[in-house]
C-alpha cells in the first residue's frame, strides 16, 4: 500500500482536520479497497482538495490503488478547471460534498463525494502515480507528472533528514495540493506520525487555537508565512510543544533566517531551510539546524540520496567554490516531465533521473550552496512562480503600451512606455494573477532599451 | 480629529481607498488587497503612524475598519 500505510500502528491517528474529523491508519487501509469499488479501475481522476481528511483519503485512496490523481485546489478558478476537464479528461473528481452537483453521486465518505464526469480517460503510462501543475503558475494547464518510485524517494528521504520517528503532529496549513504541502503530509505519514490539516491561515485566530489544542509539533511554511510569524510576535508566544521550524518554498531573507535561527537556538527548537520545486518531487536540498546560524542564507546540501552540482555556461561541472552557476539536481525524486494534453499522459521519463533547476547558485569552501540569482525570467511572489514574460504579454495586450518586467521576490517592476493609467494597470495584473497589488511596481520609462537585434536588455533596467 | 485623519490615511494608502469608501465594509478578506500581505502592511503601518506595538491577538482581530478603532483604544489611541 502507498506509504507503508498499513504497517503502521493502524491505531494510532494518521489525519485530524480542524473541521473536527480524524481517521486511523487502520481507517485509512479500511478506506481504500471501498474507494477502489467505486472506481474499479486506473484512469486519472481529479481531487479538488479542502486540506480536510476527506480531501486526504481520495488522494490516499486513488494512490493506493494505482488511480492517478490530479490534485487541485478546491476554490480555483471554475474557467481554469473547466479547462483543464477539457484538456485532460477525467473520468471522476472527488471533491468536497458542497460542491456536489450530480444526483448520481457513487461513492461518498468524510464530507466528500465522487461523481463521474461521462468522460473516457486518456490512456496512461503505467508508472505515473500523481499530477500536480507547478507551484501557481497561474492558468496555465501544464502539470507535472510524477512515478510511483519519485513518491516512495520523497517519503523516504524526508522522513530520514528530519530524522522522524512518528511521534511528530505537523500542521499542515500549505494546500496538499501544492507539491510543498504535499510533501510534508507524505512524509509523515511514512513515519506513522499525526498529521494536523487545516484550510486556515497563520492570520486567523483559529489556527493558533488549533495548533495548540492539537499540540503541533512541526510548522512548515513558504517566506511570506515567516515574514507574518514575525509580525504576530511568534517568538513571544507560549509555544511548549512546537519544536521544529521548517521552511521552503523561495528564499528567506537573510535577516529573518538569521532571526528565526536564534530564536530556534535560544530556545532549544530546530530551524531547517530546505529548497525544492514540484519538478524535484518538493525537496532537493536542506539545511541541517546546526548549521542554520552558521550558514544563514544557504539552502544546504543535497537531501540524502540526492546529487547537487553547478554547471558553468559551457554545461562544465564547477569543482571551485565561489563561482556561480546553474545548479543541476540528480536523485530519485525527479520527476518524470511535464504534460500539456492528455496525449502526454502517456509519455515516459523524460528526464532519467537530472534535473536542471533554473536556479544559479554558488557553492562554499564546505560544499554548501547559496542561490544569487535564476537562469529563468520568473519571480516568486507570495510563493506563486510568476512567468515575466508572460505579464508583459498579459499588460500589452489589455493596455497600449510597450512594457518590460523585472524585480526580485519581494516586488515585481513593471516598467511601461505609456504616462498615464498606472494605478490601473498595476490593478489589472494584481487582479489577472491573483496577488496582492503591494507587490507590483509601475515606472515610466522613455524607450525600453533593446539591443541591435531588439533584444529587451533587462539587465538595464534592474 | 488628528488621530481620525491618520487613521483613515492608512487605510486610504493601504488599500487604495478614497475617503468616503471607509465603512464598516471594509473587511479583511472582502476588501481589496486586505489579504495576508495586505494585514501585515496595514498593521506595520498603524504601529508606525500611531508610534505603538500591537499585542498578538490585536494583530488578529483587527479584521475591520470598525474593529481597528475600538482595538486602538487599548493603546490609547481614540478615534
Amino acid at each position: 500500500m502507498f506509504l507503508e500505510i498499513e504497517k503502521k500502528n493502524q491505531e494510532n491517528i494518521a489525519l485530524i482536520d480542524s473541521e473536527g474529523n480524524q481517521v486511523s491508519y487502520g481507517d485509512i487501509v479500511k478506506f481504500v479497497p471501498s474507494f477502489y469499488s467505486a472506481v474499479n479501475k486506473r484512469t486519472l481522476i481529479f481531487v479538488l482538495n479542502d486540506n480536510s481528511v476527506g480531501a486526504a483519503l481520495g488522494y490516499l485512496g486513488a494512490m493506493s490503488n494505482h488511480i492517478v490523481p490530479l490534485m487541485l485546489g478546491a476554490s480555483m478558478d471554475k474557467e481554469l478547471l473547466g479547462e483543464l476537464i477539457r484538456i485532460y479528461q477525467p473520468e471522476y473528481i472527488w471533491k468536497p460534498l458542497c460542491m456536489a452537483e450530480s444526483k448520481d453521486v457513487l461513492f461518498e465518505g468524510y464530507h466528500y463525494v465522487l461523481e463521474a464526469t461521462g468522460l473516457t480517460g486518456y490512456p496512461l503510462y503505467e508508472e505515473l502515480s500523481l499530477l500536480l501543475t507547478t507551484s501557481g503558475s497561474t492558468g496555465s494547464p501544464k502539470l507535472v507528472r510524477h512515478s510511483y518510485a519519485n513518491l516512495e524517494a520523497q517519503a523516504k528521504n524526508i522522513s530520514a533528514f528530519f530524522e522522524m520517528d512518528g511521534t511528530e503532529r505537523p500542521i499542515v496549513d500549505l494546500p496538499i495540493n501544492y507539491t510543498y504541502g504535499l510533501s510534508v503530509m507524505n512524509s509523515h505519514l511514512y513515519s506513522g506520525a499525526t498529521v494536523l490539516l487545516t484550510s486556515m491561515n497563520v492570520l486567523n485566530p483559529k489556527y493558533w487555537v488549533y495548533l495548540k489544542e492539537q499540540k503541533a509539533t512541526v510548522f512548515t511554511n513558504v517566506p511570506y508565512s515567516y515574514e507574518i510569524l514575525k509580525k504576530l510576535r511568534v517568538f513571544k508566544m507560549e509555544l511548549p510543544y512546537l519544536k521544529i521550524f521548517t521552511q521552503g518554498g523561495g528564499k528567506l531573507n537573510e535577516e529573518l533566517h538569521r532571526e528565526f535561527a536564534e530564536y530556534a537556538k535560544n530556545t532549544g527548537r530546530k530551524f531547517i531551510v530546505t529548497y525544492g520545486q514540484t519538478e524535484g518531487s518538493a525537496r532537493m536540498a536542506y539545511l541541517p539546524s546546526e548549521y542554520a546560524i552558521e550558514k544563514c542564507g544557504s539552502i544546504g546540501k543535497a537531501i540524502p540520496n540526492g546529487k547537487l552540482y553547478l554547471l558553468d555556461e559551457e554545461g562544465k561541472k564547477i569543482t571551485e567554490p565561489g563561482v556561480i552557476g546553474e545548479m543541476v539536481y540528480e536523485g530519485p525524486n525527479v520527476t518524470l516531465g511535464y504534460a500539456q494534453s492528455g496525449e502526454d499522459l502517456l509519455l515516459g521519463d523524460e528526464r532519467h533521473g537530472v534535473l536542471y533547476t533554473g536556479d544559479m547558485v554558488k557553492m562554499d569552501g564546505d560544499g554548501f550552496f547559496y542561490i544569487v540569482g535564476r537562469k529563468k525570467r520568473f519571480l516568486k511572489l507570495c510563493g506563486y512562480r510568476i512567468g515575466l514574460d508572460e505579464c508583459e504579454n498579459i499588460i500589452k495586450s489589455a493596455f497600449d503600451t510597450e512594457c518590460a518586467c523585472v524585480g526580485n521576490d519581494d516586488c515585481m517592476h513593471i516598467y511601461v512606455t505609456s504616462e498615464k493609467e498606472h494605478e490601473k494597470i498595476k490593478r489589472y495584473i494584481a487582479d489577472k494573477l491573483g496577488i496582492n497589488s503591494g507587490a507590483f511596481k509601475v515606472c515610466h520609462i522613455e524607450q525600453i532599451p533593446r539591443n541591435e537585434a531588439g533584444k529587451i536588455l533587462y539587465s538595464k533596467l534592474s | 480629529m488628528e488621530q481620525l485623519r491618520k487613521y483613515n490615511q492608512v487605510f486610504m494608502e493601504a488599500f487604495s481607498l478614497a475617503e468616503g469608501e471607509l465603512t464598516d465594509k471594509v473587511v479583511m478578506g472582502e476588501t481589496t488587497d486586505w489579504d495576508s500581505i495586505g494585514h501585515v502592511n496595514l498593521i506595520t503601518s498603524m504601529e508606525d503612524v500611531f508610534d505603538i506595538m500591537f499585542e498578538t491577538e490585536d494583530i488578529l482581530e483587527f479584521t475591520s475598519y470598525t474593529k481597528g478603532k475600538e482595538i486602538l483604544k487599548k493603546y490609547n489611541i481614540y478615534i
